[in-house]
């Protein structure tokens, strides 16, 4: 029989690293919902001790979570991101953030990454919702090296966190002598306007400045990998340089990374035009892929580079 | 150990702080802080659980997890009479600065969890109680459910769970007054059979009188050395504002503080115990 292959992204990135973090120190413990990566199936096989499963029940996998951790563990629950946050949300609520446990939430299939399954597998809202916890901090990794550091610095952390995995397996952005406790990475340079990504728009964004180079409009890129808590001091030192922000972001714009962005710039007194780029507040019953959603919504790398254009261009009043 | 009169006579002056914290603040559940009152005094004044007040964190006490986060208004008199914090602080019950409140909030000696959203309790003595099996932790994993409560899911996620790992640390009480905040259980939705439910779930069930003290130990006597692997369920009959006669069985009490002449007809009814 032919051996079966997978293709690693961020996720199994992350896994990979927090086994290793898990035989050292064996507090450590996942606690799923049903939810499988190749890459979790070591912890499966080599710390079976150290793996729950407590099959599709989400509520119940947040509070045995809370449980352990109470009893000293530190614990990751996993599972499908819309199923590890709405469905279980008021279980993070009280049981994570109002008794601050060491608990991160992994969720999988950030945005659109569960193309073609369709709106309950989408995660759309995840950002508005998981940032409103009060102590909740979120991370969207952009790619694999990222990915694997977050299994360290949540471990460090013990803190109430979410960890939002793209599915998709992404070209590499960072070194691994990445430092990621910053929040956020001014990737590229540019002259008037920035772009603030998080997730695969990052890569989205990349590819924009790129195309819109050849046109003589160099764009800056910014990865806010870490939608809260915002490094407001970082971000508006970054941004100084600019006089037009455009967030992007494969998210309702409702509480979205673009908000973050907004009402923390406030918060430091910086004034910059904002221009907010992300989905359109409703749930997308479209298939034929992500990137036909993408087209579909104005979300690909053609639309986006036009209107970004457009918005470069624009006297800045 | 306290002697069964003793007990009694415990479990009375409880409601009567139940009651005065109540009027105080013009607030909390008296009536399913009655219902389940012996079995909280049982369970700490009756030397069930392993605790030192004086050292709240004792990393080998029982854990004891109030799941109907409703009744801590019924706890707290009795964390208090033990010493776990000063019986003053019952009098700021709900004020300014307090630190007990008509739900079970944070950094309170002696409780170990945030409750008021029911549904939790279960699940986090899930978790407590496979940690502590993993880390050959001995110790029991106790939780007192309100009977509506288990009209949540979460409660039969995690039944499922303590009976697939036959977590037999854990004990889960019910407080099975047969109401829930407007109706009887068995008029709103049915639970019954509760018993053959929890039964099915794997778990070994009990069902007694929840206000006989007699009945409560009979039930618990060898809970430390059962010879089963299943979880134990407790299904406590009890009655929905007990020892306070207009506000037994009735459905208007759930949330409610007796007001005018009812004050001292409730103030004799306890006095008389």
């Amino acid at each position: 029989m032919a051996k079966l292959t997978f293709k690693r992204g961020a996720r199994d990135s992350f896994f990979e690293a927090l086994f290793t973090i898990a035989k050292n120190d064996r507090q450590v413990v996942i606690v799923s919902a049903d939810c499988g990566a190749p890459s979790l199936d070591q912890f499966r096989t080599h710390l079976s001790n150290q793996y729950v499963s407590v099959g599709i029940a989400e509520q119940n996998m947040v509070a045995v979570a809370a449980g352990m951790a109470l009893a000293g563990k530190i614990p990751y629950v996993y599972a499908i991101a819309p199923f590890a946050t709405l469905r279980c949300y008021e279980m993070i609520k009280v049981d994570v953030c109002a008794m601050h446990l060491p608990i991160t939430v992994l969720g999988v299939g950030a945005g659109l990454s569960y193309d073609i399954m369709g709106p309950t597998h989408h995660t759309t809202e995840d950002i508005s919702i998981m940032r409103a916890l009060p102590d909740m901090t979120i991370y969207t990794p952009s790619d694999s090296t990222m990915a694997a550091a977050l299994a360290d610095l949540t471990y460090k952390a013990r803190r109430p966190q979410y960890v939002r995995f793209d599915r998709e397996v992404f070209l590499s952005i960072y070194t691994e002598t990445g430092d990621f406790t910053a929040g956020l990475a001014h990737l590229r340079e540019g002259k008037n306007t920035c772009i603030v990504a998080t997730g695969i728009m990052v890569h989205s964004a990349l590819r924009v400045a790129d195309m819109l180079k050849k046109s003589g409009i160099e764009m800056g890129v910014i990865d806010l990998y870490r939608a809260a808590p915002i490094n407001q001091d970082l971000l508006a030192k970054t941004v100084a340089k600019y006089n037009t922000i455009i967030t992007l972001e494969e998210h309702f714009l409702v509480g979205g990374i673009g908000d973050a962005v907004r009402s923390t710039m406030a918060d430091a007194g910086v004034t910059k035009r904002l221009v907010h780029l992300g989905l359109p507040h409703k749930y997308l019953f479209e298939y034929g892929g992500r990137r036909n959603i993408h087209e579909l919504t104005g979300l690909d790398d053609e639309s986006l580079a036009k209107k970004m254009a457009k918005i470069a261009k624009e006297k800045v009043k | 150990m306290m002697t069964i009169p003793a007990l009694k006579e415990k479990a009375r002056w409880v409601r009567q702080q139940i009651l005065e914290m109540a009027l105080h603040a013009k607030s909390g559940h008296v009536t399913s802080s009655f219902s389940c009152t012996e079995i909280l005094v049982a369970l700490y004044h009756g030397g069930v659980l392993r605790v030192d007040p004086k050292n709240p964190d004792w990393p080998e006490r029982d854990i004891f997890l109030m799941s109907k986060g409703q009744s801590g208004i019924g706890l707290y008199p009795i964390l208090a009479d033990l010493g776990f914090f000063p019986l003053d602080d019952l009098n700021n019950f709900a004020g300014k600065g307090s630190h007990i409140s008509v739900h079970i909030g944070k950094d309170i000696p002696g409780s170990e969890i945030v409750s008021g959203s029911l549904g939790h309790g279960l699940g986090i003595a899930c978790g407590w109680a496979l940690a502590d099996r993993m880390d050959f932790t001995n110790r029991l994993i106790v939780t007192l459910l309100g009977d509506a409560e288990c009209y949540e899911g979460s409660v039969w996620e995690a039944a499922m769970f303590a009976g697939h790992h036959r977590l037999n640390n854990m004990v889960a009480i019910i407080d099975r007054n047969e109401m829930g905040v407007l109706d009887f259980t068995e008029c709103s939705l049915k639970l019954n059979p509760l018993d053959e439910k929890f039964r099915a779930f794997g778990w070994d069930v009990k069902t007694i009188d929840g206000h006989s003290f007699e009945a409560i130990f009979s039930a618990l006597h060898d809970v430390r050395s059962r010879r089963t692997e299943k979880p134990l369920m407790i299904i406590a009959n009890t009655v929905k504002g007990k020892g306070v006669s207009f506000m037994e069985n009735v459905r208007f009490w759930h949330y409610r503080v007796p007001e005018g002449d009812l004050i001292e007809a409730a103030r004799k009814e306890l006095a008389q115990g």
